[in-house]
Parts: C-alpha cells; structure tokens; sequence
C-alpha cells in the first residue's frame, strides 16, 4: 500500500499562519498555493472547474434532490451552475473532471461529534451546568479521525464537549479537510451543548435526578439570557455596557440568532421539555441531536415548534411493552408524526466507539428501519437538515449555487453502504483522492 | 448428512403429538370441527408453487450468482428448479406466485445466536473452564420476539450458542427460527461445540486465568475427548472393553465423525492461529472461526490453506492499533475491513455473523441484523462483484456448520428457505416482504405485523 502523499495544505509557513490569522472571520479559506504553484481548478484563486457526473445529488431541502447527467461549475471555492449536461455549457478556460459513472453529492455534516479534539479535554465537569467552557481550545485539525471522517464523506462537523454535565459548554462548527484551525473554522460558538439527562446523573457526589436539574438549568438560561438583555439594552440606551462575563457570552449570541442550542436529548420527557423550555419558554433556536429512544412521541410539538431533531447513534427503538416487540424506527417515528426537518448524527467518540466515517451509515439505519427515502431524504439528512439546524444553510449542505463547494465524488447513493466514497472537495480543493491511497 | 436433518422417529413423533393434539381439541371443542386446512403450495403434502421474481440471487458458492427475470418451483418444501422466466415449464397444476419487481434470496444462516433463549445466566453456565457437556438445547424459547425478528429480517436459521464466558461453554444446537415448537425448530444436535479461547473467560474468578494456562486446559479437555471418542468407537466395533457413557465428553464422537463442528468464538491473531493449528491441525476435528474480528485476518492464509472457514463479526472493521498488545499490524490510523483482508488473502469462505445479545432493550447487536454485518463487510472493502455478500450470510455459513446439502443456496433439490426483498437482501435500503421456510410461507409484511 502506497503511502499518502502528505497534502502542501498541511504545511504552511508561519506567514500563511499569521495571515490566516488576520482574517480569521472571512468564511472562506486562504487559498492553499500547491507547492509554489498556482492554486488548482475550483480552488480559490485558481481558474474554474466543471464537474461532469452521472448524477449530482443536490439535496436541497426544497428543491430538487437530483439531477441526472449533470455539470457543476465550481469557482473560486464556491458552487457557480448546477445544470444538465444539455443546458449547462461550460465556460472556456474551466478545467473538465469528468466522473463518468460516478455520482456526486454535497459533503456530509455532522452535529455531534467528540473526535475533532483531544477527547480527554472535552468532558470538563466543572459545574452541573458550564456555558462558559470551549471546546475551541482542545481542536486537534487533522487528526488521523478526522482524516478517515474526510475519507467517508464527511466534510463539517460540530465537535461539542461531553453529555457529563447539563451544559457542556460552547460547541464548534469545523471542516474536516484541512490542517490548521483557521482553515477549519467554520463558526464559533457552533452551538450551546446542552444535556438534560442521561449522563449528567453521574456526577458526584449527589447524582442528581432530573427535576433539579432541570430547575439549575432553566437558572442557568434564565441569568444568561439577562445578561445578554442587559447589553442589548444598554445599546439601546446609550448606556455603559455591562462588564463581561465569560460564563454567560454566549448568551448575547443565542439572543441575537447568531447560534443555536444543541442538545442531546433522547427520551420523550426531555424532548419535551427541550421543545417547551428552550424553544417555547425561552425563544431561542434550539434542535434535538442525539435523537433517540422513545423522543419520537414529541415528534407532532417539534413540528409545530420548528424544532429539527437530527438522530442517532441509536436508530431503532426497541421495548417491547410499547411496540409490541416490533421494531420502532426513531426517523421513522419522527416522521409519522410530521416532523419535516429530520437529520442523523454519529456521536462518534474516538477509536473505540462509533467512527466519524459512519455517518452515512445512520442515514442508511434510519431508512432500513422505515424512514422514507423515496426523495433521497437519507442523504438530505446528513446535508442540508443539519444545515438549517445548525445555520449553515448559506454556507454548505447542499449543491446550491453560491455555496461553499464541498463535494463527495461516490460510486452510488452514499447512504448504500455498498458504495464507496472516491473523492472529496473542501472549499473546491481536492482533500481526498482514494487513487492517491485510500483510509479503508 | 441425510441422518442429521429429522430423524424420521423424530418426525413422527411430532406428528402423533400433533395429530393428539388435534383430537383433543376436537373432543373439547364438540361436534363439526372445522377440518385442518390443506397444506399451501409448496408446503409438504400441498401442491406445487411456481415463484416469478425480478431476480433471484442463487447463494451458490462460486457459480452463477444471480438469475434475471427467473422462476423458482417449490414441490413439497424442496426446491424443484431454478430458471429464467423463458426456460423453465411451469406445471399447470402450480400455483403461481408473481412477485413483480422484487428478488428472491435464501434464508440467512447465522452462526452466532445467543437471542434463542431466555437470555441470562442459564445460557453462560461458569461451571468449569471447559464444559463440553452442556447443552444449549435445554433453553430454547420458541417463537421468541428476537426469533421473530430475525424471521422479519430475512434470517431463517440460527446456530444458538453458549456465551463465551469459559473456554467451552457446551454445546450450540442449529435450529429453524420460524418453527413453533422445539420439534419444528431443530435441525441439528449437537449444532457445534463452541470453543471460546480468549476474550471473556479470564474473567472468570478467583484466579482469572490467561491465555498460556486456558490453552493448556483446553488442549487436555480435547485430548481428553477425542481418546475418549476413539475409545467408545472401538469398543462399539468390538476392538476393545466397554467404556462407560461419559456426558461431559458426549459431544467428541460427533466430532470425529464429522457431524458436528468446533464453533470457536476467536478473534485476535494469536487465539486464530490456535484454532487452526491445534483444533483443525492437532486434533484434526472440523472447525470453523466464529465471532472473527481484530487483526485474526493475518493468519488467512493459513486459514485457506487447510480449508477453514471464517465467519465474521460484529465488529467488521479492524481499527487494531488502539488495542496494546492485540496488534499485530501498524498503521496510520487506517481502517481495515476485516473480511476484505481475509478475502485479500485469498481465503475463499468468508461468512459474517452478529453475535445477537439484544435482550429487551438497545444494547448489543441483534438478530435481524444479519445482513448488516455483511453489508458493513462490503463497506469495508470485501469483493461483491459475485453476490458474495449474499454468499457470506447463505452458502459459506450453511459449508462451515455442514448444511449445505440441505440449505444454503436456492438449487434444485435443497429445502425451500427463502426470502423476498425489494432489492439486495445486504442493501439498507431494501427491506424483507416475504419469508418461506421449508415451501411454507412464515412471514409476509401483507398479512403480518411488519416487524419493522
């Protein structure tokens, strides 16, 4: 087996970090110069590409899901056409990479995932509940994890710190292509990790149930989201702001829409009370991840709350006092009661658990087990549904123009497991090419 | 091989009970009782069934693997023939069952079952190290929902085992997953012994043996065994005196005999290596890898040299180097697909297995998710040009346990287990409709409850 060249984007001198660095805040990456030559095809800075596929899978989550025979220019990093062969011409001067009977798709995002970090770092239980707490610090930006993620078509992942405590901390949106954290950064804060149940009980010395937790979280949201009122007031008055608290910052981004809480809720009583608190209550956008069990009863109050509620690791639910020792399909579930926005996650936890390559493989679990996949909602659900979930759905999720050209290039629907992911496009670079040495 | 399927006293027995079983109800139930319907094409003693399918895939092993636009005539629970639409007579006296777009499969075979029985611990009896003389057949709970689950996922049969908590943990039995009684389940006791030989028994207390001294009980307990086995042969041809019935070593004459087989829960290298060398080179018993998982794919070739099969599962992917001390290959953190490496290799009889735990409850992998495990195969890497997926979780399971005269692959003259899908039986996406065993009909998603 040949060993992978090692990518010029994983080298970069210390000007290119210091650059990087100043424009830390621009969505799109620093063009990655190839070994002094100039940028390639599709990539920042680099002349155009036309992708010509058997078949793009658009996964738009209203719109088409495919196009048959398709072209897709790509320029400068973002998608500019997506057409048939027929319709589309491509302009002079654009390099072809034509698929032949390949299919390509948008690259898969993940909210929950432990393995973009040093794990041992993740899980801080400081407190029952640690708003304040990044998982910003422990990024390790391609870690051999992340490359297999990378070799499963996984391009966008939101690594989240541990369920140990009710509030884990600030959650990070990331891609997985690349090898620094500035061409990785995605947003920050990605999110407010949220647990209601399930792990923090262990917590020592006092194991507490779910009523007090309930009422030190509700504590928690209640003063931060003050806090957060007290700046948006002070604007407003021409007043001197308050001084900062770094517990409560992120706050003043869930006030604003500028991020969204996660949370890991699994059983019907906490999905409830996920709907009816944080999104109800309080008002701030929130989704389900780490969709499990039984939450599906909350299923008809997700939809009519515009909660999305992206599932796994676990995709059926078997008891057999309430199935009738049938097996329940969480997606499934969620679907029968009208939840439209439904996605899939991995929990991938590192080495010894669930891979971050496996996401695609929840999709598949989730249409095995009665999720209706006759409009390639499998895939829609590890693209463009946690894209809305997560507010990136004018940055990635989807082949749509304008967006960021993160791209996998399969042999067949990525949800079949029989097929097998041959290239990947981050940003319209090539961050993976299986000829060049494949991960499995 | 005939002998091992039903003794006909067996059946017969089964029959009586029945047929007492019927008076009696007819008795309670006064007069006019409705008469008992006649069997169903197919069935034994019905007429016969002609099946049209978009596909049928064969599961033979290493022959055609598939038939276009086929039908498949089923007479008296056998199959009859296997065609394309346009060369087979379909007798007139069939009846026809058009299946349109859907295929046509064999029964999944699954070699490592522990969800037969009321799970706990009746099922991983610590009495010794080595207890080659227990018997799982005095567990079995048919008709159990994990049974009928694994019927909704197209698995047919199942050998169920002991757990692996001692290096023997006695002996598994092969059993139908759609019969309604015990009767109507087995197929084979003893199905295997099953050999467990590192991994769980150090856990064992007070001494929690490792791997040097569990080899060398286990190695005496076969030694033990197979002079015993020889001995009550020769006694049985009159070469020799008499030697008394010992029940802890009852399964090793069918081990000479080939009738049953070693089915050894082995995973790591060094433990594959013992069961070829020791099992099948030493004793010279039949043997097969069960539960084959880690890094054991590096002695494959050994493995195909001396016509080893290897059942995998349920962990299909190698991820070796986070396991000190288990690892015998470095890497970048690369994955490797566990049956590709053995395929890799060369070995030809490559089979996947769950290892079905799941007892009321999420928890370890569960039976219906046989086809899975062949599909996580394929994944990672193993060849699927052929169907060999389908052959993984069919023919090579029904070689490595010896019940490929009967079961296995859909070819003239096997027994009628079979099932329909909307597509590749390996493929997620496509789901179980109908499943027949022996020509009769146990599962249709029409009529039943669709399980999921």
């Amino acid at each position: 087996m040949k060993p992978r060249p090692r990518s010029p984007r994983f080298r970069h001198t210390g000007t290119r970090a210091s650059l990087a660095a100043l424009i830390l805040c621009v969505p799109i990456a620093p063009v990655a110069a190839q070994d002094g030559g100039a940028p390639a095809a599709g990539a920042p800075g680099g002349p155009g590409l036309a992708v010509v596929a058997r078949k793009l899978l658009t996964a738009e989550f209203e719109g088409r899901t495919t196009v048959d025979n398709g072209v897709l220019l790509v320029r400068d990093g973002k998608i500019e056409a997506v057409g048939a062969r027929g319709e589309l011409t491509v302009p002079d001067g654009y390099e072809v990479l034509d698929l032949g009977g390949l299919w390509v798709a948008p690259g898969m995002i993940d909210l929950h995932c432990h393995v973009a970090g040093a794990l041992s770092d993740l899980n801080d239980v400081v407190y029952l509940t640690n708003p304040g707490l990044r998982a910003t610090p422990t990024i390790t930006p391609g870690n051999p994890l992340m490359k297999t993620a990378v070799a499963g078509g996984v391009t966008s992942v939101l690594l989240i710190p541990g369920s140990g405590s009710n509030m884990g901390g600030h959650g990070i949106l990331l891609r997985s292509g690349f090898g620094t954290f500035e061409e990785n950064l995605l947003r920050d804060p990605g999110s407010l990790k949220l647990a209601q149940a399930g792990n923090p009980e262990r917590r020592a010395p006092w194991f507490p149930g779910r009523a007090f937790m309930n009422y030190n979280t509700r504590g928690t949201f209640v003063r931060g989201l003050a806090y957060a009122a007290g700046f948006t007031a002070a604007e407003k008055n021409g007043t001197t702001a308050p001084a900062i608290d770094p517990q409560y910052e992120i706050f003043r981004h869930l006030a604003d829409k500028r991020t969204q809480v996660s949370t890991h809720t699994q059983m019907y009583q906490v999905v409830m009370t996920t709907i009816t608190m944080v999104r109800q209550e309080l008002g701030l956008d929130v989704y389900i991840d780490h969709g499990t069990f039984d939450g599906y009863l909350a299923g008809e109050l997700a939809e009519e709350a515009d909660v999305p509620a992206i599932l796994g690791p676990r995709q059926v639910y078997f008891r057999s006092t309430r199935t009738d020792g049938k097996i329940q399909g969480v997606a499934a579930g969620y679907e029968e009661r009208g939840l439209r926005k439904i996605g899939f996650n991995t929990d991938s936890i590192g080495r010894r658990g669930i891979g971050q390559e496996e996401l695609s493989l929840q999709a598949a679990m989730g249409v095995r087990y009665g999720y209706d996949n006759s409009d390639m909602g499998g895939v829609r659900g590890v693209t463009s549904v946690p894209a809305l979930a997560s507010g990136l759905a004018g940055r990635v999720g989807a082949l749509t123009v304008g967006l960021e050209a993160d791209l996998i290039v399969i042999t067949g629907d990525p949800i079949d497991p029989r097929t097998s992911v041959e290239m990947v496009f981050q940003v319209g670079q090539k961050v993976y090419d299986a000829r060049e040495g494949r991960r499995w | 091989m005939k002998r091992i399927f039903g003794s006909s006293i067996l059946s017969s027995i089964a029959a009586l009970a029945a047929a007492t079983w019927l008076t009696t109800a007819t008795v309670l139930a006064g007069d006019n009782p409705a008469p008992a319907p006649p069997p169903a094409a197919g069935a034994p003693g019905g007429p016969g069934l002609a099946v049209f399918a978009k596909k049928i895939v064969t599961g033979q092993y290493q022959g055609r693997a598939a038939v276009d636009n086929a039908v498949l005539l089923v007479k008296d629970g056998r199959i009859e023939a296997v065609a394309g639409c346009d060369e087979a007579a379909v007798p007139e006296d069939y009846e026809q069952l058009d299946l349109g777009p859907l295929w046509l499969s064999p029964g999944l075979i699954e070699l490592h079952c522990h969800v037969a029985c009321s799970f706990g611990r009746d099922h991983s009896e610590t009495a010794y190290l080595a207890n080659p003389g227990m018997r799982s057949s005095t567990l079995i709970v048919p008709e159990f929902i994990h049974l009928r689950n694994a019927v909704a996922g197209g698995v047919t049969t199942v050998l169920y085992i002991p757990g692996s908590a001692t290096n023997m943990g006695g002996q598994g039995v092969l059993l139908r997953t759609g019969g309604k009684t015990y009767e109507e389940m087995l197929i084979r006791d003893p199905g295997s012994l099953k050999l467990a030989q590192a991994g769980n028994p150090e856990r064992i207390g007070p001494w929690y043996s490792g791997r040097s001294f569990m080899n060398y009980n286990t190695r005496s307990v076969f030694r033990r065994g197979v002079n015993y086995a020889k001995r009550r042969k020769a006694a049985a041809e009159g070469k020799g005196e008499p030697v008394e019935r010992d029940l802890m070593f009852d399964v090793f004459p069918h081990l000479l005999e080939g009738d049953t087989q070693v089915s050894t829960h082995t995973q790591i290298y060094q433990v594959v290596l013992m069961t070829l060398s020791m099992v099948r080179k030493e004793f010279g018993l039949p043997v097969y890898i069960d539960h084959g998982t880690f890094d054991g794919f590096v002695a494959a070739k050994l493995a195909s040299d001396l016509d080893v099969p290897a059942i995998l599962g349920p962990r299909q992917i190698s991820r070796a180097y986070n396991f000190p001390g288990f690892s015998t290959i470095d890497h970048d953190g690369k994955l490797f697909g566990v049956a590709a490496e053995y395929q890799r290799r060369g070995h030809q009889k490559v089979g996947f297995n769950t290892d079905a735990v799941s007892f009321m409850g999420p928890g370890g992998p569960s039976q219906e998710e046989l086809a899975l495990q062949a599909a996580m195969g394929v994944r990672y890497g193993f060849r699927n040009t052929q169907a060999e997926a389908v052959q993984g979780v069919t023919i090579v399971p029904a070689m490595a346990a010896g019940l490929d005269d009967e079961l296995g692959s859909l070819e003239v003259g096997k027994l009628a287990d079979m099932i329909v899908t909307t597509g590749d039986p390996n493929d997620p996406r496509c789901c179980v409709e109908m499943v027949f065993q022996g020509g009769k009909k146990i599962y249709d998603t029409k009529t039943d409850m669709r399980r999921f």
